[in-house]
């Protein structure tokens, strides 16, 4: 395990003040928030900055930390002295430790802090209460949106024993996916979530749509993308083309005068539904290598052929 | 690792085909009550329905209710900045989305 330097984290002085934490915090959890940073380790960043900040903002776990952080630099090695925590006295439920969004802290911040988190998860409610509403994010094929299918998809969850011990339980739920269904929809499950207390039911299970990523499709909302390549040919004259669709091969006329990137909108032939999305076809052309005698006579052909000049803008 | 057994589910979607209660939406996201009220109030959602009991949010509420809630916890944000940020990712995603159908993004 390696030692986790919190004050380097947020980038504040080991005897930073509580208010200059916080604006540290408030900071770097603002430019790497998921939802707003488009950074491709915003994630990874913001937990980071979240776990220090969960323990430098509590006094009661800052004074531990420089206890024992006091030795180490981050990334070494490191173990917790036997005992280290005796005579610290956490004071309840770390409820506000990110535990509603399942929030995964370090095996660093687990050894040191683990004990006093995980009280936050005790029932505290009556004897009868619904159980709690889950959520997972699900990955599905786009062509299973096209058509709809009946999909098993493996569910694993985190679950603590009565010592406190966590284990990872895993479940597989044979599941409809919705013709239509979109990227960033929820579908739900009902009674599928935690089980209820005494004569609660079951709470519901959320599934959030994700599709996994397609070497030729990409999807924006209903719309579905498609790159097609053209030759100067097929682009200049017209052509009528086999181009693939989620749903399968069809037919492309390509009008005369196409030129690169242009696109050709198939109505309807996006993600189904009311309305249903459309199938954008993004022209490109690509150019026929001149790597033999033939191929090079035709280029001269064509420079004998066209009085053509692209840059006629550019001279004053 | 534990195995369990082996179910067979129709799931509704969401954002189409359901409609949540103030309870049922505070439990899907977790969120307490008057942090809904709040949000309400600051137009973050817009349930149809007079008073809180009759209330029925619209499904792509789960999904705002979510955001909102990361962000005032995360970001200790309250409920007017979180509206106001709502607002703003909003516009991003709608300015995003036109640069894709102009082929630059």
């Amino acid at each position: 395990m390696k030692f986790k330097d919190y004050y380097e984290a947020l980038g504040v002085p080991r005897n930073a003040t509580q208010d200059e934490i916080r604006h540290a915090y408030r900071k770097l959890a603002r430019k790497y928030h998921p939802d707003v940073s488009k950074a491709a380790d915003a994630e990874e960043r913001f937990k980071e900055v979240g776990e220090a900040y969960a323990v430098l903002k509590d006094p009661e776990k800052r004074v531990a930390y420089d206890q024992v952080g006091s030795q180490w630099k981050s990334g070494q090695d490191f173990q917790p002295p036997p005992g280290w925590d005796a005579g610290f006295e956490f004071s309840g439920p770390a409820s506000d430790f990110g535990a509603a969004d399942g929030a995964q802290f370090s095996d660093f911040f687990e050894t040191l802090f683990g004990r006093a988190g995980r009280h936050a998860h005790a029932h505290r409610a009556g004897m009868h209460s619904q159980g709690q509403d889950h959520h997972a994010r699900v990955m599905i094929d786009l062509q299973d949106a096209y058509r709809g299918a009946q999909r098993s998809l493996s569910l694993r969850m985190p679950v603590m024993d009565d010592q406190g011990h966590v284990t990872t339980q895993e479940r597989t739920l044979e599941v409809s996916i919705p013709k239509g269904v979109r990227a960033g929809q929820h579908l739900r499950l009902v009674g599928q979530g935690g089980p209820g207390l005494g004569q609660g039911a079951a709470g519901d299970l959320y599934l959030e749509i994700t599709f996994k990523p397609h070497a030729l499709f990409r999807v924006d909302g209903r719309d579905v993308y498609l790159n097609l390549p053209l030759t100067p040919w097929e682009a200049a004259l017209g052509a009528s083309l086999s181009t693939p669709t989620p749903d399968g091969p069809v037919q492309l006329t390509i009008p005369p005068g196409s030129t690169q990137g242009r696109q050709l909108r198939l109505k309807g032939r996006g993600i189904p539904g009311n309305p249903a999305g459309d199938l954008y076809v993004v022209l490109s052309i690509a150019l026929p290598p001149a790597d033999s005698e033939n191929a090079r006579k035709a280029y001269r052909a064509m420079a004998q052929a066209f009085d053509f000049d692209p840059r006629t803008h550019l001279k004053g | 690792m534990i195995q369990t057994s082996i179910t067979f589910i129709q799931g509704a979607v969401v954002e189409e085909d359901v409609q949540l209660t103030l309870l049922e939406l505070c439990q899907a996201c977790r969120a307490e009550e008057e942090n809904v009220l709040a949000w309400v109030f600051e137009g973050v959602l817009e349930p149809a329905g007079e008073s809180p009991e009759n209330w029925r949010f619209s499904g792509e509420s789960l999904r705002r209710a979510q955001l909102a809630l990361r962000l005032s916890r995360d970001l200790e944000i309250n409920p007017p900045g979180v509206a106001l940020a709502l607002d703003l990712l909003d516009e991003i995603a709608a300015l995003r989305a036109r640069l894709r159908r102009s082929g630059m993004g």
